[in-house]
């Protein structure tokens, strides 16, 4: 029994400990390269194969970076929280690794060794995935406080902030799919979506997708929502005075909270595994939900080399006036044209369902953008003339 | 016997975070350590499969309740945690006298009076189940607490506005 028992604990985990971490070495040499094209330059391009010449596009970067972070001295402030100060990128990087697992992801491998390949089937995966990545937030503020430095601690109270406003939009753009399929459970809503049944494809699960991606960013600190670690404002924000080994750890925290709630997204709206050839090679699914967490990471990057920073205000506003109304609105619509769609099946109430939910969408966002535009009066110095 | 095993170690987390809380003098500290407590606590939900109760156990007590007592604390002037205040009062005997008092006399009787179950019925521990119970029977009770619940946040929205207002009246005097 104990022998099955670690068997199956390892096939489940050990997958998720190794290929999410090599996809974040990656994913930091490709967000590197992207910004630098961008931005006109050419990015890293020199670490490759050491000790000679061979560059390979700069692909040895992220093992060059590691070696770096490890080796550097590891700085504790003289008046920082010394055990909260070492707990808080421990803290940082946990419910990023668990929530992970509650990703249906099908490893093939189940066939050859039998046992089970998921870590968790729980009935409720995806309430537990919103209570537990928000834990993150906990963390960010455990760095903030304990390292005694203004910039710090305001870099912290402003994630906790954000995180509290835009949890919101993200769990009720997510309960749409739940509707939807009737359940909770990460396995059925992605079975409730094959054969390209995705729900980005209908009007109300767009608007979701939407909301939940833009509250997804918010959520990971990624910029334009990148607040708590403003450059320009506060320094580094909540990981001011991490260094070294500490400081990776909370890089690798937050690309890993990346990975799920992007793996999230694609398990609600973009039909999980559900992709061309799945009857010939059954496989593939890991590989499409791979390269669907990638697309979206790739969006990600994107933005971040496009769109400005926004501003405290402009932040709440977007999230309270502007994609709670939004969401709930959604809500409402999803909930009617799926009812009339069960009652009058036929092309014809899908086709009005869709149509009418669509414009509503479109109005709604429309003045809701046109009200709820931050009217920041012109600022008025307190310590200054 | 695995069973058994994680319960002992649960049990000890959870008293330990419980014990730290309230004697730790460093509030963010104690803030902590009663998550800790909480997590225990949603650990052992999951033991008894009531899945659906340790995901609201975390998604309440750690997410809203603990974040709302650590802007609580970051509004008072102990932001920083540093208080050597000795936490022992006066009147601790009596605290502690009323505590055991209540172990012995009330609890401990208790359990040991409690006819439990020696075979437990099975149960379908499905979050279905849960969902089917609070939109059938329970639908009026679970309107009642929406109403309740969104009359408190309306109320919070004023009180917020007036204070807003008294500061603006401060600031001009």
């Amino acid at each position: 029994m104990s022998f099955e028992l670690i068997k199956d604990i390892l096939l489940a985990t050990v997958p998720l400990l190794v290929i999410f971490p090599s996809l974040f070495a990656f994913t930091t040499w490709m967000e590197r390269k992207a910004l630098a094209r961008i931005q006109n330059r050419i990015g890293p391009n020199k670490t490759g194969i050491p000790c000679t010449r061979i560059g390979l596009f700069g692909l040895g970067q992220p093992a060059a970076d590691g070696i770096k972070m490890i080796f550097k001295e590891d700085i504790v402030p003289r008046g920082a929280d010394k055990l909260f100060h070492l707990l808080a990128p421990i803290l940082a990087l946990i419910p990023a690794m668990l929530i992970l697992c509650f990703l249906p992801l099908e490893f093939p491998w189940g066939k050859f060794i039998s046992g089970k390949v998921q870590a968790f089937m729980l009935d409720s995966a995806v309430i537990f995935f919103f209570a537990i990545s928000g834990l993150a937030t906990l963390a960010i503020f455990m760095a903030g406080w304990a390292s005694r430095n203004k910039y710090s601690l305001l870099g912290g109270m402003r994630a906790v902030a954000q995180m509290v406003s835009y949890e919101i939009p993200l769990v009720l753009s997510a309960v749409i799919v739940v509707m939807m399929v009737g359940s909770l459970n990460a396995k059925e809503i992605a079975g409730a979506q094959t054969g390209f049944n995705w729900f980005v494809f209908s009007p109300w699960g767009l608007a979701a997708f939407i909301v939940f991606f833009i509250a997804a960013l918010a959520e990971t600190n990624r910029s334009p929502f990148d607040l708590p670690e403003a450059e320009s404002e506060i320094i580094a924000g909540y990981f001011t005075e991490y260094s070294g080994f500490k400081f990776a750890l909370f890089f690798l925290g937050e690309y890993i909270a990346m990975f799920a709630i992007s793996g999230l997204a694609v398990t609600l709206f973009l039909g999980a595994g559900d992709g061309p050839f799945l009857a010939a090679a059954p496989w593939l699914s890991v590989v499409w939900f791979i390269a669907k967490i990638f697309g979206l990471i790739a969006v990600m990057i994107w933005l971040r080399g496009t769109l400005p920073r926004l501003r405290v205000d402009q932040l709440m506003a977007f999230a309270w006036k502007f994609l709670l109304p939004l969401s709930i609105v959604n809500i409402l619509l999803a909930g009617l044209s799926h009812h009339v769609i069960d009652a009058y099946p036929g092309p014809v109430a899908k086709v009005g369902a869709w149509a009418v939910s669509l414009v509503l969408l479109y109005m709604m966002a429309w003045g809701l953008n046109n009200i709820s535009r931050s009217t920041a009066k012109p600022r008025e110095y307190l310590y200054a003339e | 016997m695995t069973q058994e095993i994680t319960f002992w170690v649960l049990a000890v987390i959870a008293v330990l975070g419980a014990l730290l809380a309230v004697r730790r003098r460093n509030l963010i500290h104690g803030v902590f350590a009663l998550m800790i407590f909480f997590a225990a606590l949603a650990g052992l939900f999951l033991l008894l499969l009531a899945e659906f109760i340790a995901a609201v156990q975390i998604l309440v007590y750690i997410g809203a309740v603990g974040i709302l007592l650590l802007f609580a604390i970051m509004l008072t002037e102990r932001v920083t945690g540093d208080d050597a205040r000795d936490i022992t009062s006066r009147g601790s005997f009596w605290g502690w006298a009323a505590a055991l008092a209540v172990l012995v006399f009330l609890l401990l009787p208790t359990i040991q009076g409690a006819d439990l179950p020696q075979t437990v019925q099975p149960i379908n521990p499905s979050v279905k189940a849960l969902g089917f119970k609070l939109m059938n029977p329970y639908v009026v009770t679970l309107e009642v607490l929406a109403l309740l619940l969104t009359a408190a946040l309306v109320g919070a929205v004023a009180a917020a506005q007036g204070g807003e207002k008294k500061k603006e009246d401060a600031g001009d005097a």
